[in-house]
């Protein structure tokens, strides 16, 4: 217990996970949203750890994501894999490709890294989109069947919730440990991290292979929840949008991604037209480099100290009112 | 074989235009504007509503005034303190989000294309078409006039010294954030440049703005980013690989061919010193 008591952020999303799952559960239509937004929410992390902590500006999550989906429908439909071990082969294939390409572009600058995973990223499409033989080009796979004792919508809705809880655990886990300080030293400053003894490739490179990991099981969940999957499904769009997320929730903060995600989504329902989004999500995101660089959560400690000054006695009372608010 | 290479050159002229405001970019703000290719589709998309020449310039001022935009929000984040410099590339990301989203909702997923030429000039047996010649002669002549303007103006030697040491050339009173806020209107400029260009020749859809940019950039880093004047020759490389991967192998290569070029350069060139710096 005291080592969940000392990850404030896990328990914070445990509490969150649990509520909004119950909430839920009301309404089918619900169910299913939230676990789309759920998957969304794996990708938006995965690309928190990479952007937020390794500094590795990711746009290819959603294709590792779709790697992963893939890996998921070819070895349960090609190769009858029970599923649930497909899992290992949805994470590890993004994982290798992820720690590959890190090893060859970190020694660069952010700027060239960030040109390198997009272009990864396309590469990554087209040759889905082209390799008919095994993944069905344009045309996609469908009849991927589910995961075992996993077979109605509410069940897959708290498996995706309770691994989003897992991966905010490994997280704020890696952030708190020695890799994790590691790698804030990294993104502040290269060459002090090399004096002090860190392999920085390395640490970049296995960092980034881990948000890769956790983009390739979000994929997994995806192909195993719709039971079909294209080149469409998990594409450039999905990198972009988690990377927007990611930024306008906070990506240096564990939370932000999750905040920026489920903000997005509540908003973009609110839209007149579908082609809008994109306007959307720029505008929101170039709105938010400006008013506040370090995200929508980033805010949070200023708007409470301000709450707390403004209330003078009765402000404990009034920071503790608000203290939920800080977790969304 | 030659055929291939002699439409690889008319079309990589294209990559060549679109990699100059990146070369430029980098030199004077350290940073990329991931929206040069929104430029372009946006310059595409308004220059089919307008007719006739009016249209082409329209158009530009169109591009033009999109890429002000970015300067704009450039000069904002560096006011509020924004040193680094993925940052600026972040931004100009949403902004090319926006654009192509914008076109999608004003003008659809239809293909922006317009034949200019039904005729086509033979060469010894190669045919040549006219856009082509015309697109590489822009290329040549846009590359030229930017090499005059760098190398023999004044406004070309703030710059320069913009570039090369912003700090010493902001005492020497030279106004380093106006000349950024001017390369950004030039990669405007020159985005819409390309963009009537690719109307007239192969054409492109709202989807294409990302990967006109990975291209531009593809051409700009080739022969090494600092100089803008190898961009041209960066992007004849580059067209010339993807004329002859359409010819010898299947569209999935061909398709691929910008990508796998900025892999293969950012991963075997010593880029790291061309981009070198750390994080401030």
């Amino acid at each position: 217990m005291r080592g969940l008591m000392s990850r404030p952020n896990t328990m914070i999303m445990l509490g969150l996970a649990i509520a909004s799952v119950a909430l839920a559960a009301r309404d089918p239509v619900w169910i299913d949203t939230w676990v789309i937004v759920g998957v969304y929410v794996l990708i938006a992390l995965s690309t928190g750890i990479s952007y937020g902590q390794a500094g590795i500006l990711s746009m290819s999550q959603g294709a590792f994501a779709a790697i992963g989906g893939y890996a998921a429908a070819v070895s349960t439909l090609r190769f009858r894999l029970p599923p649930g071990i497909d899992l290992l082969i949805a994470a590890a294939l993004p994982a290798l490709l992820a720690y590959g390409l890190a090893r060859l572009v970190t020694r660069l600058t952010p700027l060239a890294t960030a040109l390198a995973t997009l272009a990864l990223g396309s590469v990554i499409e087209i040759a889905l989109r082209n390799m008919d033989n095994i993944t069905g080009g344009y045309i996609g796979l469908a009849g991927i069947p589910g995961i075992g004792i996993i077979d109605t919508p509410l069940k897959y809705c708290v498996l995706v919730w309770a691994l989003i809880c897992l991966c905010v655990l490994m997280y704020e886990n890696l952030v708190n440990s020695p890799f994790g300080r590691a790698l804030n030293v990294i993104r502040h400053d290269r060459t002090r991290a090399q004096a002090d003894g860190v392999n920085v490739p390395q640490l970049l490179s296995g960092a980034f292979a881990f948000s890769a990991a956790i983009a390739g099981s979000a994929g997994w969940l995806y192909a195993h929840y719709i039971s079909y999957i294209s080149p469409n499904s998990l594409d450039t769009h999905t990198s972009i949008s988690a990377l927007l997320m990611t930024v306008i929730g906070g990506s240096g903060i564990i939370l932000g991604p999750l905040a920026g995600t489920v903000f997005l989504d509540v908003l973009v329902r609110h839209l007149p037209a579908q082609e809008l989004q994109g306007m959307f999500y720029g505008g929101a995101l170039i709105l938010i480099l400006i008013l506040a660089p370090t995200g929508l959560l980033g805010l949070m400690p200023a708007l409470l100290a301000r709450l707390r000054v403004h209330r003078g006695p009765r402000g404990t009372i009034k920071a503790a009112t608000a203290k939920p608010e800080a977790t969304l | 074989m030659t055929e291939y290479i002699v439409r690889g050159i008319q079309a990589g002229s294209i990559y060549g235009l679109l990699a100059l405001p990146m070369s430029l970019l980098f030199a004077t703000a350290g940073t990329i504007d991931f929206a040069v290719g929104a430029y372009a589709l946006l310059a595409a998309a308004v220059a089919t509503i307008v007719a006739g020449p009016l249209g082409i310039a329209v158009a530009i001022v169109a591009a033009i005034t999109a890429a002000a935009g970015m300067g704009v929000i450039f000069l904002v984040l560096t006011r509020i303190g924004t040193k680094d410099h993925i940052v600026f590339a972040l931004a100009s990301f949403g902004l090319a989000v926006a654009i192509a989203s914008f076109i999608l909702w004003q003008f659809g997923t239809q293909a922006f294309v317009r034949a200019s030429f039904s005729q086509f000039w033979s060469l010894g047996g190669i045919r040549i078409s006219p856009q082509g010649v015309i697109n590489l002669g822009l290329g040549a002549l846009v590359t030229l006039l930017l090499y005059l303007l760098l190398y023999w103006s004044d406004l070309g030697r703030m710059m320069r010294a913009a570039a090369a040491n912003p700090s010493g050339a902001e005492l020497a009173g030279i106004p380093v954030a106006r000349i950024q806020f001017g390369t950004y209107l030039a990669g405007g400029l020159l985005g819409g440049l390309a963009g009537i260009m690719i109307l007239y020749s192969a054409g492109l859809d709202f989807t294409a703005s990302l990967s006109l940019t990975l291209g531009g950039f593809g051409a700009a880093i080739i022969f090494g980013i600092t100089s803008p004047l190898r961009c041209l020759l960066g992007g004849i490389a580059m067209g010339v690989a993807e004329a002859l991967a359409a010819g010898y192998t299947s569209g999935m290569v061909t398709a691929m061919v910008p990508f796998l070029f900025v892999l293969i350069v950012l991963s075997v060139s010593n880029l790291g010193g061309a981009m070198a710096g750390d994080r401030p």
